[in-house]
């Protein structure tokens, strides 16, 4: 089952083409990595996905729902604002810079959402909220505000809430790029955690050896085209294109 | 000391009139003030421009002027010239110049909230209206506490201007006190009466700041 299928997505800044025509296809259970030098259009890609992004052209069907299809003139067509809305809520999105409420506290994060969004009761948001801080390993902050935490927990924090919404697809732009390195571990660790539950992911990340080790499919991107994907093992060890070969020489070494 | 007591109750009748002045304007220009800031921070680029012309405009020019304007020259404008009763006409005038005021306060708080808070709170499916009561103005209220909190203060003393439409309020009470009795002690009990004004603003503002500290 398709629960991601983009097809030839073209955006544009102005007169900057960040996209040319990017197709994006991520199966039920896949973990996509996207890699590629800083400037080719990586976040773009993902803010497209959940609308943080309006495409110039192209079809974005998340789980079977179309929340942009592009009509015989060429204009896209975005689904309706409530439509939209359901279909952006399937996706959780986890951002460098964390962003998480600073007025609130991590529970209040957690449950923010769910219960005024989705409208779902507060005792049973709280509930699984609370088990949800376990599993990210922050029972003990479920009262702290986000300020008095360190940008690992933060992040970690921000990946609770995001599951918080009980998203089909989560969606990573470089999570540990803000992170100092000793702090890169344990977030690394909570999303290996999430891929072994099975969740459906795109990852963008400069983490090679998470790519490598628990990606199913890495993309590598560079002037807003997918110059090269594969399975990370034949990627990594035999690059065909000569940007990539390039790209990991520098990465790598 | 006799003195001083004989001439309280005067003086707090014209406290009523200041603190009457104060409250109106209050209640009226930060709601203003909050409704112009939305404007001036959408996307409607006539609307933007509108309201930062009235902001120029009102702040670039003194209150005294925009008092004297409203209260002796609406009368002469034509089609909508209209004569307003002194009281109305100081509200008039000081609501317009501190939504001005407000406005810009506003303005710069909303504008302080980065733009990952509005992004993290529309993946997580919130509409404009959610985001704005839920994540966007409990932030923006911590920012411009303090700058509400000197504004307040300030209008706490400019309330003093009316007396140029020869209403009695404190200050023009004090001054025909002191032309009356030939004795200087009512400049020092009306500064009195501002300095306690002033102070309780002070401390109740001081208590909110500190309410919404926690999360720092
Ligand atoms: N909001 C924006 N307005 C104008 N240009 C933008 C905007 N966002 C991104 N860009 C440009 O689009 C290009 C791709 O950016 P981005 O997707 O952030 O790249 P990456 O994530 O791969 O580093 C860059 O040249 C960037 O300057
Ligand atoms: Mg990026």
């Amino acid at each position: 089952m398709k629960k991601i299928d983009a097809r030839n997505i073209i955006k544009n800044f102005g007169n900057l083409e960040v996209l040319k025509g990017i197709d994006l296809e991520v199966n039920e259970g896949e973990v996509v990595a996207v890699i590629g030098p800083s400037g080719s259009g990586k976040s773009t890609l993902l803010r497209c996905l959940n609308k943080l992004e309006i495409i110039n052209q192209g079809t974005i069907i998340i789980d079977g729902e179309t929340l942009v299809d592009t009509d015989a003139k060429g204009e896209p067509k975005y689904a309706s604002g409530e439509a939209a809305t359901k279909i952006i809520c399937k996706m959780g999105m986890v951002f460098q810079q964390f962003n998480l409420f600073p007025h609130m506290t991590v529970l209040e994060n957690l449950i923010e959402a769910p219960v005024n969004v989705q409208k779902r009761d507060v005792a049973e948001v709280t509930k699984e909220a609370e088990i949800l801080l376990e599993k990210v390993g922050l029972s003990d902050k479920r009262d702290v505000y986000p300020r008095k935490l360190s940008g690992g927990q933060q992040q970690r924090v921000a990946i609770a809430r995001a599951l918080a919404m009980k998203p089909d697809i989560m969606l990573f732009d470089e999570p540990t790029s803000s992170l100092d390195p000793e702090l890169t571990g344990e977030v690394l660790k909570t999303m290996r955690n999430l891929a072994e539950d099975r969740m459906t992911m795109v990852v963008v990340t400069h983490e090679m050896g998470f790519a490598r080790e628990v990606a199913t499919k890495v993309m590598f991107m560079a002037d807003g085209i997918v110059q090269e994907q594969g399975c990370p093992e034949e990627l990594f060890t035999n690059p065909k294109n000569e940007r990539l070969q390039a790209f990991l020489q520098k990465v790598l070494h | 000391m006799d003195y001083i007591i004989s001439i309280i109750p005067q003086m707090l009748l014209g406290t009523v009139d200041t603190l009457r002045l104060f409250f109106v304007t209050i209640v009226l220009s930060i709601p203003l003030g909050v409704v112009l800031a939305l404007g001036r921070v959408s996307s409607f680029k006539t609307l933007r421009t509108c309201i930062s012309g009235y902001v120029c405009l009102l702040r670039g020019t003194p209150l005294m002027l925009q008092l004297l304007f409203v209260y002796y020259g609406l009368p002469f404008i034509p089609v909508i010239g209209i004569r307003l009763d002194d009281f109305p006409a100081a509200i008039f005038a000081f609501v317009l110049n501190y939504a001005a005021y407000f406005c810009e306060i506003f303005r710069a708080g909303i504008q302080s909230i980065p733009k990952g808070q509005y992004e993290a709170a529309q993946t997580l499916g919130m509409n404009y209206v959610q985001t704005m009561r839920r994540i966007v103005l409990p932030q923006v209220l911590k920012v411009i506490l303090p700058p509400v909190s000197n504004e307040t203060i300030t209008l706490v003393k400019d309330t003093s201007l009316i007396y140029v439409l020869a209403m009695n309020d404190l200050l023009r009470t004090t001054r025909n006190l002191v032309q009356r009795d030939f004795n200087i002690m009512p400049f020092v009990v009306a500064g009195v009466f501002y300095l306690i004004m002033t102070m309780v603003l002070t401390y109740m503002f001081d208590k909110l700041e500190k309410k919404f500290s926690v999360y720092d």
